[in-house]
C-alpha cells in the first residue's frame, strides 16, 4: 500500500512539473558584461585615473567631450523574457489551438558613466539607472522592480543598490528629487 | 543491458540535438591586433593610423584632441527547442579601440579591449 502511494505521489509530482512547464519559453539577451556596484567599487573619485578604469573594466563603449572634461560610458543590457501558454492544457480536448498566455519582459538596460577631468583623473562615477536585475517571472500583473523616488527617500522598497549608499559626491538620486 | 542503455542514451542525445539552433551576426570589421600593436605613443601619426586601421567608425573632438573610435560587434545565439519548453540565449559583445591624437596629430594614447574572444554560444538563460 505504501509502495502504491509512493508511486502515485511520484506520478503526481511528475505531472505537476510537466504541467508547469507546458508551453514555456525562456529567453535571455545580454549585451556586454553587466556591471554591478561592487565591480566599480575600486574607482575612487579624485584618485583613480581612466587608465586604471580601462585596465579593470576594458575599453568603454564611448568617450565624449563635456565642458568639465571627458565622459566614458560603459553600456550593458540584460534582457529576460519568459512566457507560459496555459492553452496547452486544453489542446488534447479541443479542435482549435487555444491560447492563454502570460509573458513578461525585463529590459535591464543600463550604463555606467565615468566623468574625468583634463588630466584623465576620475571626478565622478554613476550608473545611469539603478535597475534591480529583472527575474524570469512570466506573471505580468505585478509592479516593476524599479524603485520609485519616494521609496528611495524613505528606503521602503526592496534592497537598495549599494551605489546609492556608497556614492561620495552627494549627487545621488535620493537627494536630487526636486521639491514639488 | 548495456546495449539497451546505450541505445536509450543515443536516442535521448539525438532527440536533444534535433531541437538545437545556432545563429551568429557581426557588425563591423575585425580590429587587427597587429595594427593596434603597431601604434606607438608619441611617434605614430594620424596618417599612419589611417593607413593601418582605415577610417574610424566615429570621430570625437575631445578638448582640442581628436579621438578615432573603431568598433566591432559579435552576436551569438543558441536555442534549445524542446517543443513545450524552449530556452534561448543571445549574447552580444564588442571590440572597441580608441586612438587619442594630440593637437599635432600624433598618437597620445591608445585604449583597446577585445571582448569577443570570450564570446561563446550559450542556450541556458539562467545564471551569469
Amino acid at each position: 500500500m505504501t509502495q502504491m502511494m509512493r508511486r502515485m505521489a511520484s506520478m503526481a509530482l511528475g505531472l505537476l512539473i510537466g504541467l508547469s512547464a507546458l508551453g514555456c519559453n525562456v529567453i535571455r539577451v545580454s549585451l556586454n558584461t553587466s556591471l554591478a556596484p561592487e565591480d566599480v567599487a575600486f574607482i575612487v573619485p579624485g584618485k583613480t585615473t581612466l587608465s586604471e578604469v580601462v585596465a579593470n573594466l576594458g575599453a568603454p563603449d564611448s568617450i565624449d567631450d563635456s565642458d568639465s572634461g571627458v565622459v566614458a560610458t560603459y553600456r550593458f543590457l540584460d534582457l529576460k523574457y519568459s512566457r507560459v501558454n496555459f492553452g496547452w492544457l486544453a489542446k488534447p480536448w479541443t479542435p482549435v489551438d487555444p491560447d492563454l498566455i502570460f509573458s513578461r519582459t525585463g529590459l535591464g538596460v543600463d550604463a555606467f558613466e565615468v566623468l574625468c577631468d583634463g588630466q584623465w583623473v576620475v571626478r565622478q562615477k554613476e550608473f545611469l539607472r539603478h535597475l534591480i536585475r529583472p527575474p524570469f517571472y512570466p506573471y505580468p500583473f505585478q509592479r516593476s522592480g524599479r524603485l520609485a523616488p519616494d521609496e528611495l527617500l524613505l528606503g521602503t522598497g526592496p534592497a537598495r543598490p549599494a551605489i546609492m549608499v556608497s556614492h561620495e559626491s552627494g549627487n545621488d538620486r535620493s537627494r536630487s528629487v526636486p521639491d514639488k | 543491458m548495456k546495449i539497451v542503455r546505450s541505445i536509450y542514451a543515443l536516442l535521448v542525445l539525438t532527440m536533444m540535438i534535433q531541437g538545437c539552433a545556432f545563429s551568429r551576426g557581426t557588425l563591423g570589421d575585425d580590429i587587427r591586433t597587429d595594427a593596434v600593436a603597431a601604434l606607438q605613443k608619441g611617434i605614430t601619426t594620424k596618417d599612419e593610423v589611417l593607413r593601418l586601421l582605415g577610417a574610424p567608425d566615429r570621430l570625437v573632438p575631445l578638448n582640442g584632441r581628436d579621438v578615432f573610435q573603431y568598433y566591432r560587434y559579435d552576436a551569438k545565439a543558441g536555442s534549445l527547442l524542446l517543443i513545450i519548453l524552449n530556452f534561448s540565449r543571445l549574447s552580444v559583445k564588442s571590440d572597441d579601440l580608441f586612438v587619442i591624437l594630440n593637437r599635432d596629430g600624433i598618437v597620445e594614447d591608445v585604449i583597446a579591449s577585445k571582448r569577443t574572444d570570450a564570446l561563446a554560444f550559450r542556450f541556458w538563460p539562467f545564471g551569469e
